[in-house]
Parts: structure tokens; sequence; C-alpha cells
């Protein structure tokens, strides 16, 4: 668990509270004590001054807080147990009992709490009206919606792997859910208490203020109660309600400090304050030779992710992208591919950092542009084709919609009929019907909704398309006729590509040159031909030695 | 000699056909491979056979090394799976010991025999003491291979037990596999779509197709030379550097 400020304030003064509720009813002697001196201002003999019968306040307070806090961690614990069974149980069940169960906290969710707690507790005679009823009465309105959250994510942690596992080693469903599912669920289950531990603290002062709590019950509350009965708002008392006021302030407080810091153990998203740096960095003066017919050409470019221990994603890399090459980047996960293309199109976000080095496209230097010059930089002369792209199309606009976006948004003299005959004309480029302009991407197959990226990217002529892993979450089948659109439209349109992927047999057959990274290094950067038959690096080797041919001798692998 | 024989394997999913009439053996020291694309219903054979998953029709039925056939409560000693993703089929909460010591315990084994596991599967015994997010996915793996292995199985299903890792381990990982199944003389079932591994790593293999078994046979003689249209498209498919650089040099 990180440890934070937010978390240790929180923790600090919801244990201050406690504490006081726990050992102050010892030492503050009896809170009932009725004396001659009404409404003494605080000091001297009485901390916190007398109300208007006499009685000590500090020592009402600490009662008052120990009775506050005991509904608390009653109703907090009544209301997980209650979520936790219709929530986790219902949803690792399944089918009817699922539903059901569902259905059932759904209505419980859009009963609203506060009113029906009044009308129960208002129908509970007031000598029945103990501290058990009032808790149960609260912890019952009160733990619906956290069985929803429960639900869903049982739901998505009973079709993990893992349970599967423990199913098929022949674990007992009681087994599965209390020891793979539930450590799981603990930051939720511990955040909900808390939550509801805070929401049944405040319902309970409002109760009792309203004269519905609970009978010879002393909480926060019920000081609130006889405190506007004994008109202390009216006489300037402030001595009598501002302290439990602000009791209940502070806890509610602390334990919202100590819920933002759950979040931010669940939700690394929001712990990582990434620094914000200035996208561009110095660029080094010099500008290296630019090797003849070169588009794209990277010098030394170090990109480094600035955590607390720095890391270098991209040592020192040099590429150069000729007219209508197919240059292929081939590496490992983490061996810095994708964060160098990222970094090529100004597309790296803090914390990674260009340090050093330059990007030159034809003459630009791409790391000195201005935001509306990078605008029109990317995808007018270099666009890319993210990995997993096919699932990045909105699901639900048509096609047409989002290919004359783009249109639309570089292109803006160009007219409706202009754009609608382009779109149709970079859809029949990839090999897809432009009929399908109308079609929402679920009507597609993953292969075609690649294909429609890819046409995507064509749309504005680039000069270079930068591809990761383009083909990795589809079948060879499809691989190989995408593959083939790619050398296809490079022939015809001469555009240059650089294509990134770990698959190296695959860069061996469509390449002309191909860079091998490792570690954020190049290791290896040799055309096609001379890394297949002659390999240089030890890394490069072992990549081609990891890819057995279909062909080659059968056995041979088996030592 | 341990079989699992599987006869005439349907799954309908919403009337759709995901596994149509589907049968083969597996046997103690043997490889079977099981190919197809996404979709094809390999997975769903995978976990019919592991109980996962109630077939619609057909059968499964497993019969010990005495030729008798392995009472029910006795099938999940001897049949074990291999999951696709070692970042998913590791509970990130529990440690490495967990993991292995259950299975062990479900099968009335003693949990000494954790360090042992993990030196079959090539791991020191000092992994046990770690957690899932402190190993590397080749590492992983080897501790799910090694919880297959603790019930003592016989039959085991590997679902795409490389696709996942990085290329460069994923010889090793199956060199182990193949190591294992010789010396404990293991039925494999290896479910892939690589039909480069597929050749070096099994005896036989069927090819499937929208649920059907559509070629089967051994594996030289299937994926060297396919005589189905569609296995044969799926050899050409896969990427060939050899065609493009036919200069007779070796890499």
């Amino acid at each position: 668990m990180t440890w934070s400020p937010k978390l240790g304030a929180g923790l600090g003064l919801a244990a201050l509270i406690v504490l006081f509720g726990l050992f102050g009813p010892l030492v503050t002697g009896d809170p009932a004590t009725i004396r001659d001196i009404g409404l003494t201002p605080p000091g001297g003999e009485h901390l916190l001054g007398t109300t208007v019968t006499g009685q000590d306040i500090l020592a009402q307070l600490a009662h008052a807080t120990r009775g506050s806090l005991w509904i608390g961690l009653l109703v907090g614990v009544m209301a997980t147990l209650l979520s936790g069974v219709f929530g986790i149980f219902g949803a690792y069940a399944g089918g009817a009992v699922d539903e059901v169960f569902s259905v059932f906290s759904n209505v419980m969710l859009v009963i609203p709490g506060l009113p029906l707690v009044i009308v129960i507790a208002g129908f509970v005679p007031p000598d029945q009206r103990g501290t058990g009823t009032i808790s149960l009465v609260l912890a019952l309105t009160g733990w619906a919606a956290a069985a929803r959250v429960l639900r869903a994510q049982t739901l998505s942690l009973r079709n993990r792997d893992y349970v599967a596992a423990a199913r098929v080693s022949g674990e007992k469903t009681w087994r599965v859910i209390c020891v793979e599912i539930l450590p799981n669920l603990l930051p939720i289950l511990a955040s909900q208490f808390v939550f509801a531990v805070v929401l049944a603290i405040l319902s309970e002062a409002g109760l009792s203020f309203l004269g519905l709590g609970a009978a010879n019950s002393s909480t926060l509350g019920t000081m609130l109660y006889y405190a506007q009965n004994g008109f202390a708002l009216q006489r300037e008392a402030w001595w009598w309600f501002v302290p439990p006021g602000l009791i209940i302030a502070l806890f509610g407080g602390a334990l919202a400090l100590v819920n933002f810091s759950i979040d931010e153990i669940i939700n690394p998203r929001l712990r990582d304050k990434a620094r914000r740096r200035r996208d561009v960095v110095a660029v080094e003066a010099e500008v290296a030779p630019v090797e003849q017919d070169a588009v794209l050409t990277v010098r030394n470019l170090n990109v480094v992710y600035q955590a607390t221990t720095p890391v270098h994603a991209v040592k020192d890399v040099s590429l150069t992208l000729r007219r209508g090459e197919i240059l292929g980047l081939a590496g490992e996960s983490g061996c810095g591919k994708t964060t160098l293309a990222y970094a090529i199109n100004r597309l790296h976000r803090p914390p990674a950092e260009v340090t050093s080095g330059s990007v030159t496209f034809d003459d630009v230097d791409v790391l000195a542009l201005g935001p509306e010059e990078l605008r029109e930089f990317r995808w007018v002369r270099l666009s890319m084709v993210f990995q997993g792209a096919m699932n990045s199309l909105n699901p639900v606009t048509p096609i047409r919609a989002q290919l004359q976006d783009v249109l639309r948004t570089h292109r803006p003299e160009m007219s409706a009929p202009d754009r609608e005959l382009r779109c149709a004309e970079v859809l029949r480029l990839v090999g897809v019907d432009p009929a399908r302009l109308g079609s929402h991407p679920h009507e597609l197959s993953g292969g075609m909704r690649q294909r429609v990226m890819i046409a995507m990217a064509l749309l504005l002529d680039p000069q270079v398309m930068i591809m990761d892993e383009p083909t990795t979450a589809l079948d060879v089948l499809v691989q190989r006729e995408i593959l083939n659109e790619i050398k296809r439209l490079r022939d015809e349109l001469r555009f240059a590509v650089v294509f990134i992927t770990h698959d190296l047999p695959l860069l061996l057959e469509l390449s002309d040159r191909i860079a091998v990274m490792r570690d954020g290094e190049v290791v290896e950067y040799a055309t096609a031909e001379d890394m297949y038959l002659r390999p240089q690096h030890p890394y490069t080797r072992q990549l081609l030695a990891s890819f057995p041919s279909l062909t080659g001798d059968a056995g041979a692998l088996i030592t | 000699m341990t079989t699992l024989e599987v006869r005439g394997l349907t799954k309908t999913f919403h009337k759709i056909h995901a596994v149509d009439d589907v049968s083969f053996t597996l046997t103690a020291g043997r490889t079977v491979a099981l190919v197809g694309e996404s979709g094809s219903g390999k997975s769903t054979i995978a976990r019919m056979i592991a109980q996962l998953v109630r077939p619609t029709s057909g059968e499964i039925a497993l019969t010990g090394p005495d030729g008798e056939p392995v009472p029910r409560r006795r099938y999940r000693d001897n049949v074990q799976m291999i999951f696709q993703d070692p970042f998913a089929s590791l509970n990130p909460f529990h440690t490495v010991e967990h993991h292995l010591a259950r299975p062990l315990k479900l099968h009335g084994r003693p949990r000494t025999e954790v360090p042992h596991l993990l030196e079959r599967v090539s791991l020191t015994a000092d992994f046990a003491h770690r957690r899932p997010h402190e190993l590397s996915g080749g590492q992983r793996q080897r501790v799910a291979i090694a919880r297959a292995l603790a019930p003592g199985a016989k039959v085991i299903i590997a679902d795409e037990p490389v696709s996942m890792l990085d290329v460069s381990i994923r010889l090793g990982v199956l060199k182990l596999l193949a190591r294992l199944q010789r010396e404990e003389n293991l039925a494999v079932l290896y479910i892939t779509h690589d039909l480069a591994t597929a050749r070096h790593f099994s005896d036989e293999v069927l090819v499937m197709y929208r649920g059907r078994i559509v070629e089967r046979g051994p594996s030289d003689d299937v994926l060297v030379r396919p005589q189905d249209p569609y296995t044969r498209r799926l050899a050409a498919a896969a990427p060939n550097p050899e065609s493009r650089f036919s200069l007779g040099g070796q890499p």
C-alpha cells in the first residue's frame, strides 16, 4: 500500500476521534449530572462549558461520540455484509439467482433512503426504538448501491482465467469465492465500508435531530437535538452545538480522505500525477546531413520516462526512411518500439520526454513545430495506424461520418460531394466495398475494421504511414490480405511505411530495411536480405531462431 | 495407458454450432495439435474437456492405465489445463506457493512437493514466496504448467500456451512442455493458431474450421502436404521469408 499525506491525515484524524470516543467517557465524568450553572461558557472547571441544565458539555461530547461511532460501526458491518451477499454471491452464482438478487438491489436502490428511514423510525414506538433497531433500519436502506458495484466487479472477476484455473484444480465454490475472488475485492469492500460508516453517522444524526433516534441513546445527533430544544442558537451558546457538529464534520472528512486514498489504490491512474512539462525540448542545433531521398530522418533520439526512477526507453536511435520504403521495426514487448513511434509523431505524453536528438521530416524539424503546425503535420503528412486500431472506431456513428470528420477538419474547403467521393475512393483502395460507408463498426469484421483504419490514414495522401502492430490481433488469413494490400498501395501511391511488429519473419518478407530494437537500442539495422542471410547481432539470430519454419526439418527443435 | 477419448462432441451457443461433432483420442506419450483461427471452436473444446463448459452433446471418456474407466470424482486428478494468458491465469493476490499447494492438497498430495514441482518446470525453490507481479511472462507460464502437473495429471490441455509470451521465450516454454511430456508420459492437446510450432511439437494435427475438423493426420503430412483447401490457404498465409530470398542460404 502506498502511504500518501492524504491517507496519513485521514487515518490520523479518524484515530483521534475514535480514541476520544473510546477513552473520553472514562475520564470526563457523568454527562447527566445537573448543576445550577446553566450555560456557563467554556473555561475553568468545564472545559467546553455547560448546557442549559448545567451538564458538562465535554462529558456529553465524549459519550455522544462513542454512541455515534458505535452506530456507524454496526451499520457499516451490516451494510457491507448485505451488499457482499447480494452483490458477490449473486454475481458468482449467475443465472436466476443473480437475476433475482440484482432486481432486489435495484428496487432497494430506488427507494429514497432518508424518507423511508423517517417513516420506519416514526412507525416503531419509541420504547422499542433501540440502537439495534435504528442501525438495522439504516443498514437496510444503505447497502444497495454498494451491492451493485460489487456485482459488476465480481462479474468481471469470475471470468478471469485464475478463477477457471481454480475450478479446474477442483476447488469448491465457496472457496473460489472466499479465497480467489474476495481478496481482490478487498479495496472496494474497504471503501464501501468506510462510506457506509460515514453515511450511517450522518443519517443517525439527522434522525436524532428530528427526535426519531434510538430511545435513551446518546449520540452527536441527540446532543444537537437537545441544543435545539434548549434554544442554544437563540441564546448564543455556541459551545453547545458547535462541538458535536464539528466532530461529525471532522470524522466525515477524515473518512472521506481515507476513501480517496483507497480509490487511488484501486485506480492507479488517479495516483499518476504526471508532471506536465513543456512538450517541446531543446533540439540539437546542428542538423545531421540528410540521406539522399530521405523523407523521415531520426538522429540520436533519446526518450526518457521521467518516473521516480527514470526509464530510458529509447536510446540514441538513428533511422532513415526513404521515399516509398517500407522500414520494419522489430522487437519484443518493452523494447521501446512503440515509444519511438509515438515520439516521431510527437504523440508521447508526460512522463515520457524527448531528452535529445532530432526528427526531420523532409526539411521540417518535427520537434520544433508549434501546436498548429503539428496538427497540420500529423495525419496530413504523416499518419498512424495504432495497435488495436480497429477497436478505436466510434461504435455509435457510421464509417462515413468518421472518415468525413477527418476531411472536414483538415480540408474545410472540400465540398460535400467531393468528400463523399474521396471516402469511397480510399475504401476501394483498401479493398472494402464503398457501400459499407453506411455501416456501423460492429457490422464489420475485425479485418474490415482494420482496413477502414488504414483507409482513414490514407485519406489525406500522407507521405509516411506509421503502423504499430496493425495485424497482430488478426488471424493469419486476414493478416495475409492486409499485408498484400499494404504492398500494393505502397507500389501505387509511393508512400513510405514504418511497420512495427514483434514478428520478424513477417518483416523479412515485407520490408526493405529492418531495425531490430532491444532495451531501447537499435542493435541491428540492415536490409531485409542481409538480415535474413547474414544476421550480425546475436539477438537478431535469437529472434530468427524463435520462429521455426513450417517447411524445415521436423523434430530439429526438440532436444 | 491413460487415454482420453472425445466422441461426437458438440456445443451450441444460441443455435450456433461452436463445436460440431468433433471426435479424437489423446494417448499417453503423444501430443495432438489442434489448429485453427480464432472463433473456430478450439478453446471451447479445451473448456469442455476441462469441465468448465458443459457439452451440448457427445462424450468425453477417460480410461486409466489399467484399462478401466476413471470415475468422475477422479477426473480432475488426471485432466488439467494450461491457460493462454499467464497474466490472467494467476491470482494477483496469492503467492506462487498458494497456486501450487492448493491443487496438491486437493488431490491428496503433501505441500512439501512444491519445491519439487518448481524444479520440474526449471524454476528455483525461492520462487514459491513470490507473487505473480514479480514474475516475467515466461516464469508465470512455468508456474501455470507446474500447477497443471500438481494433481499428478496425465492429460494436459494446453490452450495457446505461448501466444501471449514474448517471441524469444516461446520456444523455451514449448520445449519444456515437450520434455515433461516425454518424461512423464503425458497425453497433451496443444491448441494453437501457429502451424509451424504445431508441426514441430506434435505427432498428430487436427485442423479446425468453423467448429468442425476439416483435416487430420500425422503432422508432417497435414502441414507440409495439406489436402484440404482451407489448410492449404492457412499454410500459404504464414509469413515466409524463404520464398523471397531463395538464394539457398540458411539463416
